[in-house]
């Protein structure tokens, strides 16, 4: 089943055409890595699959409801606020600054939503919360500020806000990008965990061992285009694209 | 010599109650309306931020004083109403019209702090509340509003502070607070003493009050 589908996504900002037509699957259980030079659009596709950037054409759909739609006049047409909030329970996003509630604990970083949208009781929200402390290696952080945290451990709150609302797919942007390198390996490890849950992941990252190991698929995107895209070993140890071969042998 | 004192006390006690009114009152009013000034001036709508922008630089760039005169008199030499009989409750209209024009000047200066405040606040607090679903209005007051507070305080002091010592200019409407009543003894005794004993006044509320904000200050300090 197809829980994310982009056919022929465009999206400018003033004069500069950042995605040149993006399409793209991500089917149930499988984990997408993408990966290329910064400036070359991964960011804004994942802005543009998560709402937080409206898309100038094509057609995107989370868990088979569809997001934006473009008529036969090249006009696009997003579903109502309604509908977006449905659709936005459907996933979840891990943001590369965490963008964590500062004035809330960690406690309430996770349970804040669960108790005022969708509406579970103080207990039952609590319990959701136990879990993923304990899964993310967080046990005795509940009651901690986020300024009391390291940023490892921040992402990996961050992680567990993301899951606490059940989503069908998980998105990350550059999750160990603001990271010491001391601390990326907590939060990796976490993500690795999730894939093997078979939890549907699309992952933006520069961690080119890490996606290799992750991932499923890779897409290797510059110059807001998709320039190759294949099995993740595959991909990585075996280029098939000069730009591609080139972007690797930096790392 | 202590009489006097103590009959002054007594007098500058008995305007006090008209400075706490006006403290009080202005603060009441002019926080909220300073929010919804603040929300009003980010608009989308130039209309109605070009408006609100205007009514800032009037309320900033024009004696207190003078606005204070407009409310009291301005309905009068304006529209012909007379309002001077006007009491609401037992309040004088002069005492309403004090209250009226301090809580319109205030907010418009609450209304830039409280903006600075939250345009402080990085866009991806937004977007984070937006994609956990949480509605405009629970992700202002439960996200935003509280880290804006935190983040306003030294400057509401500011302001807390100023105002006490501006109530003292209801005088030129009349109402007997208590720089107007310290004045009337200050003359009727020809002494100096009724206005450093005001002064005194004026500086011990605002180091209850200085106490009072340091306090919430410090409270809201467990987190950065």
């Amino acid at each position: 089943m197809k829980l994310l589908e982009m056919r022929n996504v465009k999206k400018s900002f003033d004069d500069l055409e950042v995605l040149k037509g993006i399409s793209l699957e991500v089917n149930q259980g499988e984990v997408l890595a993408v990966i290329g030079p910064s400036g070359g659009g991964k960011s804004t596709l994942l802005r543009c699959a998560t709402t937080l950037e409206t898309v100038d054409s094509g057609f995107i759909s989370i868990g088979g409801d569809t997001l934006v739609d473009t008529d036969a006049n090249g006009k696009s047409h997003y579903a109502d606020k309604h509908k977006l909030t449905e659709i936005r329970s459907k996933f979840g996003l891990v943001f590369q600054n965490f963008n964590l509630f500062p004035h809330f604990s960690v406690r309430r970083n996770i349970t804040e939503a669960l108790v005022h949208v969708h509406k579970m009781t103080r207990a039952e929200a609590d319990k959701v919360c136990d879990e993923l402390l304990v899964k993310m290696g967080l046990e005795n952080k509940g009651n901690a500020y986020p300024c009391n945290l390291s940023g490892g451990q921040q992402q990996r709150v961050s992680i567990a806000r993301a899951l606490a609302t059940n989503p069908e797919i998980l998105f990350f942007d550059e999750p160990t990008s603001a990271l010491d390198p001391e601390l990326t390996k907590g939060v990796l490890k976490v993500i690795r965990d999730l894939a093997e849950e078979k939890m549907t992941m699309v992952i933006v990252t520069h961690e080119m061992s890490f996606a290799r190991d992750v991932a499923d698929r890779i897409i290797f995107m510059d110059g807001g285009v998709i320039v190759e895209e294949g099995p993740a070993t595959e991909l990585i140890t075996n280029p098939k694209n000069d730009r591609t071969k080139a972007f690797l042998a930096g790392f | 010599m202590v009489t006097d004192m103590y009959s002054t006390f007594l007098q500058l006690l008995d305007g006090f109650k008209y400075t706490l009114i006006i403290f009080g009152a202005t603060l009441l009013f002019s926080i909220p309306l300073g929010l919804l000034v603040a929300k009003g001036r980010m608009s989308r709508n130039r209309i109605v931020s070009g408006l609100i922008r205007l009514y800032i630089s009037v309320m900033r760039g024009t004696p207190l004083m003078l606005q204070l005169m407009v409310v009291y008199f301005g309905p009068y030499f304006l529209f012909n109403i007379s309002l001077r009989d006007l009491t609401i409750g037992n309040v004088d209209y002069r005492v309403t019209a004090t209250i009226i024009g301090f809580s319109v000047n205030y907010a418009a200066y609450f209304a830039e702090i409280f903006r600075g405040g939250i345009q402080s606040i990085p866009k991806g607090q937004y977007e984070a509340a937006q994609l956990l679903g949480f509605t405009r209005s629970q992700t202002f007051f439960r996200i935003v509003l509280p880290q804006v507070i935190k983040n306003v305080l030294p400057s509401v002091t500011n302001e807390i502070i100023t105002l006490v010592k501006d109530t003292s200019l209801a005088q030129v409407l009349a109402v007997t607070e208590m720089f107007t009543a310290a004045k009337g003894q200050a003359s009727s005794q020809s002494s100096i003493m009724p206005l450093v004993m005001a002064g005194v006044f004026y500086y011990v509320m605002n180091g209850i009050i200085e106490i009072i904000m340091n306090r919430t200050e410090r409270k809201l300090n467990y987190y950065n």
